[in-house]
Protein backbone atom coordinates (compact mmCIF):
# COMPACT_ATOMS: atom_id res chain seq x y z
CA UNK A 1 0.00 0.00 0.00
CA UNK A 2 1.55 3.49 -0.49
CA UNK A 3 1.98 6.14 2.14
CA UNK A 4 -0.56 8.22 0.84
CA UNK A 5 -3.57 5.68 0.61
CA UNK A 6 -2.36 4.69 3.96
CA UNK A 7 -2.14 8.03 6.06
CA UNK A 8 -5.92 8.55 5.95
CA UNK A 9 -6.58 4.74 7.14
CA UNK A 10 -4.16 6.04 10.05
CA UNK A 11 -5.78 9.00 11.17
CA UNK A 12 -8.98 7.06 10.54
CA UNK A 13 -7.60 4.67 13.32
CA UNK A 14 -7.22 7.53 15.80
CA UNK A 15 -11.09 8.31 16.06
CA UNK A 16 -13.25 6.88 18.80
CA UNK A 17 -15.37 6.12 16.51
CA UNK A 18 -13.37 3.54 14.77
CA UNK A 19 -11.95 2.29 18.33
CA UNK A 20 -15.70 1.68 19.24
CA UNK A 21 -16.49 -0.17 16.12
CA UNK A 22 -13.78 -2.67 15.95
CA UNK A 23 -14.24 -3.72 19.28
CA UNK A 24 -17.93 -4.37 18.45
CA UNK A 25 -16.82 -6.39 15.49
CA UNK A 26 -13.91 -8.30 17.11
CA UNK A 27 -12.61 -7.63 20.41
CA UNK A 28 -15.95 -7.45 22.41
CA UNK A 29 -17.99 -9.20 19.57
CA UNK A 30 -21.47 -9.66 21.13
CA UNK A 31 -21.43 -13.78 20.53
CA UNK A 32 -18.24 -14.59 20.73
CA UNK A 33 -16.47 -12.59 23.26
CA UNK A 34 -19.63 -11.49 25.58
CA UNK A 35 -21.80 -14.79 24.50
CA UNK A 36 -25.01 -12.96 24.50
CA UNK A 37 -27.92 -13.71 21.65
CA UNK A 38 -27.04 -17.15 21.94
CA UNK A 39 -30.58 -18.38 21.52
CA UNK A 40 -31.65 -16.49 18.10
CA UNK A 41 -28.00 -17.55 16.97
CA UNK A 42 -29.23 -21.01 17.52
CA UNK A 43 -32.48 -20.98 15.93
CA UNK A 44 -32.04 -19.34 12.97
CA UNK A 45 -28.41 -20.45 11.78
CA UNK A 46 -29.97 -23.98 9.62
CA UNK A 47 -30.37 -21.74 6.50
CA UNK A 48 -27.99 -18.71 5.51
CA UNK A 49 -31.44 -16.26 4.48
CA UNK A 50 -32.82 -17.06 7.48
CA UNK A 51 -29.88 -15.75 8.94
CA UNK A 52 -29.63 -12.89 6.79
CA UNK A 53 -32.52 -11.51 6.90
CA UNK A 54 -32.45 -11.87 10.68
CA UNK A 55 -29.46 -9.97 10.87
CA UNK A 56 -30.24 -7.38 9.10
CA UNK A 57 -33.39 -7.25 11.43
CA UNK A 58 -31.29 -7.03 14.57
CA UNK A 59 -29.11 -4.82 12.88
CA UNK A 60 -31.84 -2.08 12.44
CA UNK A 61 -33.27 -2.71 15.68
CA UNK A 62 -30.13 -2.36 17.30
CA UNK A 63 -29.11 0.60 15.55
CA UNK A 64 -32.57 2.24 16.08
CA UNK A 65 -33.15 1.84 19.40
CA UNK A 66 -29.46 3.00 20.28
CA UNK A 67 -30.06 6.04 18.13
CA UNK A 68 -33.63 6.97 19.82
CA UNK A 69 -32.61 5.84 23.16
CA UNK A 70 -29.50 8.33 22.87
CA UNK A 71 -31.55 11.44 21.75
CA UNK A 72 -33.99 10.80 25.11
CA UNK A 73 -31.21 10.30 26.96
CA UNK A 74 -31.61 13.38 28.37
CA UNK A 75 -34.75 13.79 29.58
CA UNK A 76 -35.60 9.78 30.47
CA UNK A 77 -36.06 9.84 34.10
CA UNK A 78 -32.83 7.39 36.02
CA UNK A 79 -35.99 5.46 37.80
CA UNK A 80 -37.59 4.19 34.81
CA UNK A 81 -35.35 4.16 32.12
CA UNK A 82 -35.19 0.35 31.53
CA UNK A 83 -38.83 0.53 31.02
CA UNK A 84 -38.51 3.45 28.25
CA UNK A 85 -36.00 1.75 26.88
CA UNK A 86 -37.95 -1.85 26.82
CA UNK A 87 -40.65 -0.16 25.20
CA UNK A 88 -38.36 1.51 22.47
CA UNK A 89 -37.04 -1.61 21.58
CA UNK A 90 -40.61 -3.48 21.26
CA UNK A 91 -41.96 -1.07 19.03
CA UNK A 92 -39.22 -1.16 16.71
CA UNK A 93 -38.87 -5.08 16.50
CA UNK A 94 -43.21 -4.64 16.14
CA UNK A 95 -42.04 -2.06 13.19
CA UNK A 96 -39.74 -4.62 11.64
CA UNK A 97 -41.87 -7.42 11.76
CA UNK A 98 -44.54 -5.51 9.95
CA UNK A 99 -42.23 -4.47 7.65
CA UNK A 100 -40.73 -7.75 6.93
CA UNK A 101 -44.90 -9.20 6.57
CA UNK A 102 -45.64 -6.95 4.22
CA UNK A 103 -42.63 -6.53 1.92
CA UNK A 104 -40.71 -9.89 2.43
CA UNK A 105 -43.15 -12.07 2.97
CA UNK A 106 -41.58 -15.53 1.94
CA UNK A 107 -38.84 -15.07 4.74
CA UNK A 108 -41.23 -13.37 7.17
CA UNK A 109 -43.11 -16.78 7.05
CA UNK A 110 -39.63 -18.58 7.64
CA UNK A 111 -38.55 -16.97 10.70
CA UNK A 112 -41.96 -16.93 12.11
CA UNK A 113 -41.92 -16.03 16.01
CA UNK A 114 -37.83 -15.46 16.13
CA UNK A 115 -38.00 -11.76 15.03
CA UNK A 116 -40.63 -10.74 17.32
CA UNK A 117 -37.70 -12.46 19.69
CA UNK A 118 -35.26 -9.42 19.35
CA UNK A 119 -36.88 -8.16 21.66
CA UNK A 120 -35.76 -10.56 24.43
CA UNK A 121 -31.83 -10.26 22.84
CA UNK A 122 -29.52 -9.43 25.42
CA UNK A 123 -27.24 -6.97 22.64
CA UNK A 124 -29.68 -4.97 22.09
CA UNK A 125 -30.95 -4.06 25.50
CA UNK A 126 -27.45 -4.16 26.49
CA UNK A 127 -25.94 -1.38 23.88
CA UNK A 128 -28.75 0.77 25.07
CA UNK A 129 -28.72 0.54 28.77
CA UNK A 130 -24.39 0.42 28.55
CA UNK A 131 -23.53 2.95 25.31
CA UNK A 132 -26.67 5.11 24.36
CA UNK A 133 -27.61 6.48 27.19
CA UNK A 134 -24.43 8.17 27.88
CA UNK A 135 -23.19 8.68 24.98
CA UNK A 136 -24.73 11.89 21.55
CA UNK A 137 -26.98 10.43 19.02
CA UNK A 138 -23.99 9.94 16.19
CA UNK A 139 -22.01 7.54 18.45
CA UNK A 140 -24.89 5.60 19.56
CA UNK A 141 -26.01 4.72 16.12
CA UNK A 142 -22.22 3.74 15.40
CA UNK A 143 -22.57 1.50 17.99
CA UNK A 144 -25.83 -0.13 17.36
CA UNK A 145 -24.61 -0.93 13.78
CA UNK A 146 -21.09 -2.27 14.81
CA UNK A 147 -22.46 -4.41 17.70
CA UNK A 148 -25.24 -5.33 15.34
CA UNK A 149 -22.46 -6.58 12.40
CA UNK A 150 -20.79 -8.33 14.71
CA UNK A 151 -23.89 -10.42 15.70
CA UNK A 152 -24.40 -10.81 11.97
CA UNK A 153 -21.01 -12.12 11.30
CA UNK A 154 -20.97 -14.63 13.41
CA UNK A 155 -24.71 -15.96 12.68
CA UNK A 156 -23.55 -15.83 8.60
CA UNK A 157 -20.21 -17.55 9.54
CA UNK A 158 -22.26 -20.72 11.55
CA UNK A 159 -25.07 -20.45 9.43
CA UNK A 160 -22.59 -20.97 6.37
CA UNK A 161 -21.13 -24.21 7.81
CA UNK A 162 -24.59 -25.57 8.98
CA UNK A 163 -26.44 -25.26 5.81
CA UNK A 164 -23.24 -26.29 3.91
CA UNK A 165 -22.41 -29.26 5.94
CA UNK A 166 -26.02 -29.92 7.30
CA UNK A 167 -27.74 -29.72 4.22
CA UNK A 168 -25.24 -29.70 1.25
CA UNK A 169 -26.56 -26.17 0.37
CA UNK A 170 -26.01 -22.56 0.43
CA UNK A 171 -28.96 -20.17 -0.28
CA UNK A 172 -30.65 -22.92 -0.79
CA UNK A 173 -28.87 -23.75 -3.58
CA UNK A 174 -27.15 -27.10 -4.06
CA UNK A 175 -23.44 -26.91 -4.16
CA UNK A 176 -22.06 -30.49 -2.95
CA UNK A 177 -21.65 -32.20 -6.52
CA UNK A 178 -23.54 -35.44 -6.94
CA UNK A 179 -20.86 -37.12 -7.59
CA UNK A 180 -20.39 -36.81 -4.13
CA UNK A 181 -23.19 -38.44 -2.41
CA UNK A 182 -22.54 -41.43 -4.96
CA UNK A 183 -19.27 -41.57 -3.55
CA UNK A 184 -20.99 -42.60 -0.45
CA UNK A 185 -20.81 -39.00 1.02
CA UNK A 186 -23.40 -37.67 3.83
CA UNK A 187 -24.76 -34.50 4.96
CA UNK A 188 -24.26 -34.23 8.50
CA UNK A 189 -27.64 -34.12 10.36
CA UNK A 190 -26.22 -33.33 13.43
CA UNK A 191 -25.84 -29.79 12.00
CA UNK A 192 -29.42 -29.26 11.01
CA UNK A 193 -29.97 -29.80 14.85
CA UNK A 194 -29.36 -27.51 18.02
CA UNK A 195 -26.68 -29.54 19.04
CA UNK A 196 -24.76 -29.03 16.26
CA UNK A 197 -25.50 -25.18 16.39
CA UNK A 198 -23.39 -25.21 20.18
CA UNK A 199 -20.86 -27.15 18.80
CA UNK A 200 -20.52 -24.58 15.71
CA UNK A 201 -20.54 -21.73 18.15
CA UNK A 202 -18.59 -22.93 20.41
CA UNK A 203 -15.97 -23.34 17.45
CA UNK A 204 -16.45 -20.09 16.62
CA UNK A 205 -15.50 -18.32 19.94
CA UNK A 206 -12.92 -20.74 20.82
CA UNK A 207 -11.29 -20.09 17.25
CA UNK A 208 -11.99 -16.05 18.28
CA UNK A 209 -10.12 -16.02 21.56
CA UNK A 210 -6.99 -18.55 20.03
CA UNK A 211 -6.52 -15.35 17.39
CA UNK A 212 -6.82 -12.62 19.51
CA UNK A 213 -4.20 -14.27 22.21
CA UNK A 214 -1.61 -14.56 19.34
CA UNK A 215 -1.78 -10.96 19.09
CA UNK B 1 -42.20 19.15 39.05
CA UNK B 2 -41.47 15.84 41.47
CA UNK B 3 -39.37 13.22 40.50
CA UNK B 4 -42.46 10.63 40.08
CA UNK B 5 -44.82 13.04 38.40
CA UNK B 6 -42.33 13.55 35.99
CA UNK B 7 -41.89 9.88 35.39
CA UNK B 8 -45.18 9.05 35.26
CA UNK B 9 -45.53 12.37 32.71
CA UNK B 10 -42.75 10.56 30.66
CA UNK B 11 -44.03 6.99 30.72
CA UNK B 12 -47.61 8.45 29.57
CA UNK B 13 -46.45 10.69 26.43
CA UNK B 14 -44.30 7.71 25.46
CA UNK B 15 -46.90 5.30 25.48
CA UNK B 16 -49.10 7.65 23.20
CA UNK B 17 -45.80 8.34 20.85
CA UNK B 18 -45.50 4.56 20.79
CA UNK B 19 -48.94 3.60 20.31
CA UNK B 20 -49.76 5.90 17.32
CA UNK B 21 -46.56 4.48 15.33
CA UNK B 22 -47.69 1.14 15.91
CA UNK B 23 -50.72 2.17 14.90
CA UNK B 24 -50.27 3.73 11.52
CA UNK B 25 -47.67 1.20 10.51
CA UNK B 26 -49.84 -1.63 11.08
CA UNK B 27 -52.96 0.43 9.12
CA UNK B 28 -50.71 1.54 6.95
CA UNK B 29 -49.09 -2.14 6.26
CA UNK B 30 -52.17 -4.41 6.22
CA UNK B 31 -53.35 -3.83 2.81
CA UNK B 32 -50.10 -5.19 1.06
CA UNK B 33 -49.76 -7.82 3.97
CA UNK B 34 -52.55 -8.93 3.69
CA UNK B 35 -52.92 -9.36 -0.40
CA UNK B 36 -49.16 -11.26 0.59
CA UNK B 37 -51.66 -13.74 2.42
CA UNK B 38 -53.58 -13.37 -0.01
CA UNK B 39 -51.51 -14.53 -2.90
CA UNK B 40 -49.82 -16.61 -0.77
CA UNK B 41 -52.95 -18.84 -0.34
CA UNK B 42 -53.71 -18.92 -3.95
CA UNK B 43 -50.12 -19.93 -4.89
CA UNK B 44 -50.19 -23.18 -2.22
CA UNK B 45 -53.96 -23.66 -3.70
CA UNK B 46 -52.11 -23.99 -7.20
CA UNK B 47 -48.90 -25.65 -6.03
CA UNK B 48 -51.17 -28.38 -4.39
CA UNK B 49 -53.13 -28.52 -7.57
CA UNK B 50 -50.16 -29.42 -9.29
CA UNK B 51 -50.44 -26.37 -11.95
CA UNK B 52 -47.37 -24.45 -10.76
CA UNK B 53 -44.45 -26.28 -11.86
CA UNK B 54 -41.77 -26.68 -8.60
CA UNK B 55 -39.20 -24.41 -8.26
CA UNK B 56 -40.76 -21.94 -10.94
CA UNK B 57 -41.38 -18.54 -8.98
CA UNK B 58 -44.35 -17.52 -10.46
CA UNK B 59 -45.27 -13.16 -10.00
CA UNK B 60 -48.33 -12.17 -8.15
CA UNK B 61 -50.27 -11.65 -11.59
CA UNK B 62 -49.03 -15.11 -13.07
CA UNK B 63 -50.43 -16.83 -9.96
CA UNK B 64 -54.07 -14.50 -10.11
CA UNK B 65 -54.68 -15.52 -13.66
CA UNK B 66 -53.63 -18.69 -13.25
CA UNK B 67 -56.15 -18.76 -10.52
CA UNK B 68 -58.52 -17.25 -11.49
CA UNK B 69 -58.84 -19.28 -14.55
CA UNK B 70 -58.33 -22.86 -13.20
CA UNK B 71 -59.49 -22.81 -9.78
CA UNK B 72 -63.06 -22.37 -8.99
CA UNK B 73 -64.11 -21.67 -5.37
CA UNK B 74 -67.23 -23.48 -3.61
CA UNK B 75 -69.00 -24.16 -0.56
CA UNK B 76 -70.80 -27.34 0.73
CA UNK B 77 -72.73 -28.27 3.31
CA UNK B 78 -71.57 -31.42 5.12
CA UNK B 79 -73.52 -34.06 2.76
CA UNK B 80 -71.47 -32.71 -0.03
CA UNK B 81 -74.44 -29.98 -1.38
CA UNK B 82 -73.32 -27.06 -3.16
CA UNK B 83 -74.48 -24.11 -1.31
CA UNK B 84 -75.40 -21.50 -3.34
CA UNK B 85 -76.52 -17.79 -3.22
CA UNK B 86 -77.60 -17.10 0.47
CA UNK B 87 -76.78 -20.53 1.68
CA UNK B 88 -73.16 -19.76 1.18
CA UNK B 89 -72.93 -17.72 4.28
CA UNK B 90 -74.11 -20.44 6.62
CA UNK B 91 -71.80 -21.68 9.33
CA UNK B 92 -71.87 -25.00 8.44
CA UNK B 93 -70.51 -24.84 5.16
CA UNK B 94 -67.38 -25.69 3.76
CA UNK B 95 -64.83 -24.55 1.29
CA UNK B 96 -63.99 -26.54 -1.45
CA UNK B 97 -61.73 -25.71 -4.45
CA UNK B 98 -62.55 -27.23 -8.00
CA UNK B 99 -59.18 -27.49 -10.23
CA UNK B 100 -61.09 -26.82 -13.83
CA UNK B 101 -59.74 -27.53 -17.11
CA UNK B 102 -61.78 -26.10 -20.79
CA UNK B 103 -64.61 -26.00 -17.99
CA UNK B 104 -64.24 -30.08 -17.05
CA UNK B 105 -63.51 -30.64 -12.78
CA UNK B 106 -60.19 -32.26 -13.04
CA UNK B 107 -59.72 -32.47 -9.11
CA UNK B 108 -61.03 -30.89 -5.68
CA UNK B 109 -58.76 -29.54 -2.94
CA UNK B 110 -60.08 -29.93 0.21
CA UNK B 111 -58.41 -27.14 3.09
CA UNK B 112 -56.49 -29.00 5.79
CA UNK B 113 -56.68 -27.57 9.41
CA UNK B 114 -54.75 -29.63 11.57
CA UNK B 115 -52.61 -28.83 14.99
CA UNK B 116 -48.87 -28.61 14.89
CA UNK B 117 -46.77 -29.03 17.60
CA UNK B 118 -45.89 -24.73 18.01
CA UNK B 119 -49.20 -23.42 16.42
CA UNK B 120 -51.55 -24.45 13.79
CA UNK B 121 -50.97 -25.76 10.66
CA UNK B 122 -52.94 -24.86 7.46
CA UNK B 123 -52.85 -26.77 4.21
CA UNK B 124 -54.12 -27.65 1.08
CA UNK B 125 -54.74 -31.46 0.00
CA UNK B 126 -55.50 -32.21 -3.93
CA UNK B 127 -57.69 -35.23 -5.14
CA UNK B 128 -57.23 -36.28 -8.14
CA UNK B 129 -61.14 -36.85 -10.17
CA UNK B 130 -61.40 -40.70 -9.13
CA UNK B 131 -61.86 -39.40 -6.31
CA UNK B 132 -58.93 -41.17 -3.90
CA UNK B 133 -55.92 -40.18 -5.68
CA UNK B 134 -53.85 -37.67 -4.16
CA UNK B 135 -52.70 -35.26 -7.09
CA UNK B 136 -50.47 -32.61 -4.35
CA UNK B 137 -49.96 -31.22 -1.40
CA UNK B 138 -49.09 -27.55 -0.43
CA UNK B 139 -48.93 -25.94 3.34
CA UNK B 140 -49.89 -22.26 3.58
CA UNK B 141 -48.79 -21.64 7.13
CA UNK B 142 -47.16 -23.35 10.15
CA UNK B 143 -45.36 -22.55 13.04
CA UNK B 144 -43.01 -25.63 12.82
CA UNK B 145 -39.10 -25.83 13.60
CA UNK B 146 -37.58 -24.57 10.77
CA UNK B 147 -35.26 -27.66 9.43
CA UNK B 148 -37.19 -30.16 11.57
CA UNK B 149 -41.06 -29.58 11.18
CA UNK B 150 -40.65 -26.52 8.90
CA UNK B 151 -39.95 -29.33 6.13
CA UNK B 152 -43.25 -29.96 5.98
CA UNK B 153 -43.45 -26.82 3.34
CA UNK B 154 -40.42 -28.13 1.46
CA UNK B 155 -40.31 -29.63 -1.96
CA UNK B 156 -39.26 -33.21 -1.09
CA UNK B 157 -41.97 -33.85 1.47
CA UNK B 158 -44.40 -32.16 -0.94
CA UNK B 159 -43.65 -34.26 -3.72
CA UNK B 160 -43.78 -37.68 -1.14
CA UNK B 161 -47.80 -37.09 -1.58
CA UNK B 162 -48.05 -37.38 -5.52
CA UNK B 163 -50.17 -40.61 -5.95
CA UNK B 164 -51.07 -41.86 -2.54
CA UNK B 165 -54.62 -43.29 -2.03
CA UNK B 166 -57.01 -41.48 0.69
CA UNK B 167 -59.45 -44.82 0.24
CA UNK B 168 -58.39 -48.51 -0.34
CA UNK B 169 -59.43 -50.12 -3.60
CA UNK B 170 -62.54 -50.88 -2.45
CA UNK B 171 -63.69 -47.34 -1.24
CA UNK B 172 -63.63 -47.40 2.11
CA UNK B 173 -61.50 -43.99 3.23
CA UNK B 174 -58.27 -44.63 5.17
CA UNK B 175 -56.83 -41.15 4.51
CA UNK B 176 -53.22 -40.40 4.39
CA UNK B 177 -50.31 -40.96 7.04
CA UNK B 178 -47.14 -39.65 7.90
CA UNK B 179 -44.87 -42.39 8.70
CA UNK B 180 -41.98 -42.73 11.26
CA UNK B 181 -39.00 -43.26 8.92
CA UNK B 182 -38.95 -44.43 5.42
CA UNK B 183 -42.15 -45.64 3.89
CA UNK B 184 -40.17 -48.28 2.28
CA UNK B 185 -38.30 -49.36 5.02
CA UNK B 186 -41.27 -49.29 7.95
CA UNK B 187 -45.09 -50.31 5.97
CA UNK B 188 -45.67 -53.53 4.66
CA UNK B 189 -46.17 -53.43 0.66
CA UNK B 190 -49.98 -53.49 1.06
CA UNK B 191 -50.27 -50.68 3.10
CA UNK B 192 -47.46 -47.91 1.33
CA UNK B 193 -50.23 -46.71 -0.96
CA UNK B 194 -51.75 -44.93 2.46
CA UNK B 195 -47.82 -43.45 4.03
CA UNK B 196 -45.42 -40.55 3.15
CA UNK B 197 -42.36 -40.70 4.45
CA UNK B 198 -41.82 -38.99 7.64
CA UNK B 199 -39.36 -36.04 8.73
CA UNK B 200 -36.64 -37.09 10.98
CA UNK B 201 -36.62 -34.93 13.92
CA UNK B 202 -40.43 -34.00 13.61
CA UNK B 203 -41.94 -36.91 15.02
CA UNK B 204 -44.82 -34.96 16.55
CA UNK B 205 -45.53 -32.54 14.07
CA UNK B 206 -46.01 -35.46 11.82
CA UNK B 207 -48.13 -37.32 14.31
CA UNK B 208 -50.32 -33.73 14.38
CA UNK B 209 -50.88 -33.52 10.78
CA UNK B 210 -51.36 -37.12 10.33
CA UNK B 211 -54.42 -36.72 12.50
CA UNK B 212 -55.42 -33.29 11.24
CA UNK B 213 -55.75 -34.71 7.09
CA UNK B 214 -57.59 -37.67 8.72
CA UNK B 215 -60.27 -34.90 10.32
CA UNK B 216 -59.86 -33.23 7.46
CA UNK B 217 -60.63 -35.43 5.47
CA UNK B 218 -63.38 -37.34 7.10
CA UNK B 219 -65.09 -34.25 6.80
CA UNK B 220 -65.53 -34.08 3.19
CA UNK B 221 -65.56 -37.80 2.68
CA UNK B 222 -69.00 -36.97 1.32
CA UNK B 223 -67.93 -35.20 -1.56
CA UNK B 224 -64.92 -37.73 -2.38
CA UNK B 225 -67.81 -40.44 -2.27
CA UNK B 226 -69.70 -38.26 -5.14
CA UNK B 227 -66.40 -38.41 -6.67
CA UNK B 228 -65.40 -42.25 -6.24
CA UNK B 229 -68.33 -43.45 -7.21
CA UNK B 230 -68.16 -41.17 -10.31
CA UNK B 231 -71.97 -39.15 -9.91
CA UNK B 232 -69.19 -36.39 -10.58
CA UNK B 233 -71.68 -35.78 -13.90
CA UNK B 234 -74.80 -35.01 -11.80
CA UNK B 235 -72.63 -32.96 -9.34
CA UNK B 236 -71.37 -30.90 -12.26
CA UNK B 237 -74.82 -29.82 -13.22
CA UNK B 238 -76.22 -28.40 -9.82
CA UNK B 239 -73.08 -26.71 -9.99
CA UNK B 240 -73.87 -22.58 -10.46
CA UNK B 241 -72.65 -20.65 -13.19
CA UNK B 242 -69.74 -19.17 -13.27
CA UNK B 243 -69.24 -15.82 -12.37
CA UNK B 244 -67.74 -14.02 -15.66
Amino acid sequence: MTTAAARPWAAVRRTAAYKETVKALWRANPISKQILGICSALAVTVQLETALVMSLALTGVTAGSSLAVSLLRKAIPRNIRIIVQVAVIATLVILADELLKAFLFDVSKQLSVFVGLIITNCIVLGRSEAYALNHPPGQAFLDGLANGVGYSSVLLGVAFFRELLGSGKLFGATVIPEAFYRAGYVNNGLLVLAPGAFIMIGLFVWLEHTLLERK
Amino acid sequence: MSGSAKSLLFTAVLCVVCSLLLTAASSGLRPYQERNILIDRHRNVLLAAGLIEPGRKLGEAEVEALYAGRIRELRVDPAGRILEGAERARPEGLPLYLIQEEGEVRGYIVPIDSRGLWGPIQAYLAIDRDGQTVKGFAVTRHAETPGLGGEIEKEWFRRNWVGKKIATREGTFVSVAIAKGKVEEEVPEPKRPHYVDGISGATMTGRFLTAGIRDSLSRYEPVSIRFRRNQIAEWEKTLPPARP
